[in-house]
């Protein structure tokens, strides 16, 4: 953020924006003399008069009282959407996903035949649904530490990408969505135009992101389009979008127009007021079993680092609850495979921008709950996202990681030197405790080790076997493969893993590892996939997406043919009514006919393999494929794997 | 599409898990392994516990090798509580689950974790 945002303040931009106000400057007055053109073609078409308001009426034909698609037949020398892109890289913005709509051609010229072709480049990265777009800017964002755009098509482009939003509105994500308005009623086409046309676009998804602007003006576009990215970039970040007329993507700029690209401020997230704060710790330090639970608490490499630092100073337990990479995962201190004996046996828990505080610790017994998250600045109700009320002795209602120095400084005053010989000896029972787990996940993981379909400890340790040696980053959540990469795998780094939707709304894993590889890319990373079937075939568009682009990737298919979790839903519902569970299946599973996600892959350009059933064969066939990724091009292997 | 996370359901899985681990898999079922591998892929078993009864994490935990006695596994099936459905005997007759006890008693219990190379990076 910091290093985006002195570019865009001191020298960085700033010769960019001077060159753009000197062209707009010129183009300004281009403008004008393309008006005085225009009103004489109009002359020569149909008689007209001089009004007394000093414009133009036309009384012609019933075709010109109709009126023409905008602005055909003209030439520009300067239009608002190439001041667009300057405003969008002013703000660091590198990328925006999109495919194609007419509502925002202006802007997706000015992408491809500006941003792209001048520096800083904005790359217009070509896209198969509006819901990859959106996904895709969603991954990027956790691995980049910063928004990418993505531009979609008024009315039915916002409804594909509404679900997608709303995944990385509940995964607290930075997205810059951008969608087409066709506002002047009077420049609208055919019937295909109406039906595209909307009053307020942004209303369908205001329900879950944090903020939505009509801009009317270039001037109002740079500063709505600088204020949606502060706040996206505020804690709790959240997806913005701008609903953007197509004239004035499109007109000429105006002669006179003062276009300014604002300053964008330094974010200081919000931070946990100081009393709370030493309260907090006083309890910490005085427990005899404190246990720290995280989900979505280290946004950064540094929260990471603060996390390390916290629980080392108290020689605390930590749960992740895998919302991102908040601790490593062979830390001795790492007790997250413990969490129901932790949750019930302690005494202080600390949780750390927990999405479900009340699932995670329902469970403990008489505990005294400390809250520090974000998530209570969160102001909307419609959608549910918020989990169930949590009795808490304290809630701060602030960045977990903005507030960690303070937390950590705290707790370190109030450790005496005998207090932290106690603390050693509780850090070197958890160290043992941690290996003992470790040992037991071992063991269940040989459990099933030469099955078909394979285990999905299998799949996981073979992965793990060809990437542990590269630097690699996992870009899924792992709750579907029994969470086995963080039980057998060693990760230290923060973008080694950033968890998963958010919502739970399929389709998410192939838009979203593709633009976390997009992210990866420039630091030459190993980005692993490993995702369900059903999801990959909402959204198998991606993979295109992925070729075309030559973004290296892993796409593992865990494929288990069904929906999966859903099937015990309905087995439920089947023996509870007593009506015979054989055929919980129908509607679950996706069999006859079987997929082949190698030949789809391969189909839209992918290297690809699979179906691979023996185990035996699957070490051979990752090998081949990361060779692959490795070369700089996207790969997908087709695992038929047990459920979970 | 929520996640099966629960804890006191993690717990409840966690000794179910233990509890197989640590009952004598030989107390008797009786029943016939053929037809209980039958009914543990046709009712539907198999998609949570895996198709050997390995276990799927939180989706069901490990029933095999060394799975519950007979009457443990009854209990589990008549009184389930958390995701597990209960099944009634008008859903899984006493000789059935008899007969799947009899499948995971017949499942060998394969590698140890300290002979595959792959488990101890």
């Amino acid at each position: 953020m910091s290093g985006r945002t002195k570019q865009t303040k001191d020298e960085g931009n700033s010769l960019d924006r001077r060159g753009f106000l000197k062209a707009a400057t010129l183009a300004g007055t281009g403008a004008v003399a393309q008006t005085v053109v225009g009103a004489e073609v109009g002359a020569a078409e149909g008689s007209t008069t001089q009004s007394p308001a000093r414009h133009t009426v036309q009384i012609t034909s019933r075709e010109s009282e109709q009126g023409t698609p905008h602005h055909d037949g003209t030439t520009q020398t300067s239009c608002g959407s190439d001041f667009m892109v300057d405003v969008m890289r002013g703000l660091g913005i590198e990328y925006v996903a999109a495919i194609p709509g007419n509502t925002f051609k202006g802007l997706h010229e000015s992408v491809i035949n500006y941003g792209m072709t001048s520096a800083p480049a904005l790359e217009l990265i070509s896209c198969m649904h509006e819901e990859i777009s959106v996904a895709i800017s969603h991954g990027y964002a956790k691995i980049a530490g910063k928004p990418m755009a993505c531009m979609m098509h008024s009315t039915v482009g916002l409804q594909h990408g509404a679900m997608a939003l709303y995944n990385a509105w509940a995964d607290r994500v930075p997205v810059f969505a951008i969608v087409g308005a066709q506002l002047d009623a009077s420049k609208r086409g055919g019937y295909v135009d109406w039906a595209h046309s909307v009053f307020d676009g942004p209303g369908l998804v205001r329900d879950f992101t944090k903020w939505d602007d009509t801009p009317i003006s270039l001037r109002h576009f740079a500063e709505s389009a600088t204020r949606a990215h502060k706040f996206s970039m505020t804690p709790p970040y959240g997806p913005t979008v701008l609903a953007v007329d197509q004239e004035l993507q499109e007109d000429d700029i105006k002669g006179g127009e003062t276009l300014v690209i604002p300053r964008e401020p330094q974010i200081a997230p919000p931070r946990g007021e100081d009393g709370a704060v030493n309260e907090t710790a006083r309890l910490l330090v005085a427990a005899e079993n404190p246990l720290i639970i995280a989900d979505r608490a280290a946004r950064t490499p540094e929260g990471l680092r603060l996390m390390v630092a916290l629980a080392e100073e108290l020689q605390a337990a930590v749960v992740d609850i895998y919302g991102r990479m908040n601790f490593p995962w062979r830390h001795p201190l790492n007790q997250t495979r413990r969490q129901a004996l932790l949750v019930s046996n302690a005494d202080v828990i600390l949780g750390l921008e927990l999405t479900d505080f009340w699932g995670v610790t329902k469970a403990a017994q008489g505990a005294k709950r400390i809250s520090i998250s974000a998530g209570d600045l969160y102001m909307k109700s419609n959608y549910q996202d918020f989990d169930r009320f949590t009795p808490v002795e304290i809630a701060i209602a602030a960045d977990a990681e903005a507030t960690l120095p303070a937390l950590i400084e705290a707790v370190r005053k109030l450790i005496s030197p005998r207090r932290r010989t106690a603390l050693k000896a509780r850090g070197a029972q958890l160290a043992k405790d941690h290996q003992e787990a470790l040992e037991q996940s071992r063991a269940a993981a040989a459990v099933g080790w030469d099955l078909q379909p394979i285990t999905t400890a299998r799949l996981c340790a073979e992965i793990y076997e060809q990437i542990r040696n590269e630097d690699w980053a996992l870009c899924n959540g792992t709750i579907f493969q029994n969470n086995w990469p963080q039980q057998l795998w060693t990760a230290n780094h923060h973008y080694q893993y950033i968890g998963d939707a958010g919502a739970y709304g399929l389709g998410y894993l192939p838009g979203a590892s593709v633009g976390a590889a997009l992210a990866h890319r420039k630091h030459g990373r190993l980005a692993v996939a490993i995702g369900g079937d059903g999801d990959l075939m909402f959204t198998p568009g991606a993979l295109w997406t992925a070729a075309h682009h030559r973004i290296p990737l892993l796409y593992v298919v865990h494929n288990n043919r069904a929906y999966h979790q859903e099937v015990m839903f309905v087995q439920m519902m089947a023996a509870k009514r007593q009506r015979g569970i054989t055929r919980a299946h129908i509607g679950n599973t996706i069999t006859d006919p079987n997929v082949d996600f190698a030949k789809l892959a391969a189909s839209m350009g992918v290297y690809a393999e699979g179906p691979i059933t023996d185990p035996k064969d699957l070490g051979p066939a990752l090998q081949r494929a990361v060779a692959v990724v490795k070369r700089g091009e996207p790969a997908l292997v087709d695992v038929i794997s047990q459920g979970r | 599409m929520r996640p099966i996370c629960a804890p006191a359901l993690l717990a409840s899985l966690v000794c179910f898990a233990v509890a197989a681990a640590a009952a004598d898999p030989t107390a008797g079922a009786g029943g016939d392994p053929a037809n209980g591998k039958r009914v543990f892929f046709a009712d539907g078993c198999f998609y949570c516990h895996g198709t050997t009864g390995a276990g799927g994490g939180i989706a069901g935990p490990r029933l095999a090798p060394n799975p519950l006695p007979l009457e443990g596994v009854k209990a589990k099936v008549r009184t389930a509580s958390g995701r597990m459905p209960v099944y009634s005997p008008a859903v899984l007759k006493d000789a059935e689950i008899a007969d799947i006890v009899a499948y995971l008693q017949s499942i060998p219990k394969g590698k140890e974790a300290k002979d595959i190379p792959l488990l101890s990076r």
